[in-house]
């Protein structure tokens, strides 16, 4: 099933409180983002974070590119297993186990 | 659902491989990221499995038990050509430190998750990420971001807190989203310059 994704909020202005390295609540706020995104988070701490979000563009990008991430994964698949390996897999299991079997 | 305990014989083993098989690989392919590594953790799964049957009483779903046995499998398997060294991830790594870092993006603008996984740049650079994550965390990712399992289940597979799961999975998402996010790429690509996107080339 194709859903079609909501276009991303275009940051058109500089942030207006940008982060700088070392200060502020970096740390505080990167410890939360998966929490924040996964829904975890107790309900007055998402509502603190979504108002600084809120006034961050900077924050606001890095949690759309985290959440991107996992959107990723979660589609990400691998390519399924041949019959042929299937079978192989199969037998060889079978023939290493069989030292040990109860026959 | 409660499983009866296996007997251990060719046709249990069957059963057990028949409706579990597909699981397993898929599973030991997003650790590994390759078939023939995915393979050998399948079989060295099943292997442990058919010669633990006798002890599995049924208190788990069958296919916790064997995420279980396949995550140990993993973690004893020797690396085989790629992957990153074991290491602690910290946080203060993944702070950024600089605007533009906080901003890099990654470019599916657009599109659905499906489409953006048909570049096979894009795809590549994820297998990369994930395979340069140090096991335990690449662990907690697979199991709960593309398994779909729950913390609660992942701790118990991984013989951890929740607590311990949350922070292995946060770290880990951090790692994948740095090293998918392009250097330069912003929210001006368009869909097709997304297409032929290059992955950023990270020293880490």
């Amino acid at each position: 099933m194709t859903k079609k994704k909501p276009p991303r909020r275009q940051i058109a202005s500089p942030p207006s409180h940008p982060h700088q390295p070392g200060e502020g609540r970096c740390l505080d706020i990167l410890r939360q983002l998966s929490a924040y995104i996964d829904d975890e988070l107790a309900e007055d701490i998402c509502a603190e974070l979504r108002r600084h979000v809120g006034a961050c563009p900077n924050c606001e990008e890095f949690i759309a590119s985290l959440r991107d991430t996992v959107t990723l994964c979660r589609h990400h698949h691998p390519p399924p297993l041949s019959s042929q390996d299937r079978a192989r897999l199969r037998r060889n299991i079978l023939q290493a186990w069989k030292p040990e079997g109860p026959r | 659902m409660p499983v009866t305990p296996f007997a251990k014989t060719p046709e249990a083993f069957d059963k057990l491989y028949r409706e579990h098989v597909d699981l397993v690989y898929r599973y030991a392919y997003r650790l590994c990221g390759d078939m023939e590594s995915a393979n050998d953790l399948v079989q060295e799964t099943f292997l442990n499995a058919f010669r633990g049957m006798n002890a599995f009483r049924g208190e788990a779903q069958v296919s916790t038990w064997l995420y279980t046995i396949a995550s140990r499998a993993a973690m004893r398997l020797r690396r085989k050509r790629k992957g990153a060294p074991e290491r602690e991830l910290s946080l203060e790594e993944f702070i950024p430190t600089s605007d533009g870092e906080f901003r890099l993006q990654i470019p599916i603008e657009g599109l659905t998750p499906e489409q953006a996984l048909e570049n096979k740049e894009l795809r590549e650079a994820l297998d990369q990420a994930i395979n340069k994550l140090p096991k335990k965390y690449r662990i907690a990712l697979v199991l709960r971001d593309m398994e779909g399992l729950s913390a609660k289940e992942s701790a118990g597979i991984m013989g951890l807190s929740e607590r311990a799961v949350k922070s292995r999975l946060h770290r880990a998402r951090l790692f994948v989203r740095r090293e998918l996010s392009g250097t330069g790429v912003t929210q001006e690509h368009s869909r097709s310059d997304a297409k032929g996107w290059r992955p950023r080339r990270s020293g880490s």
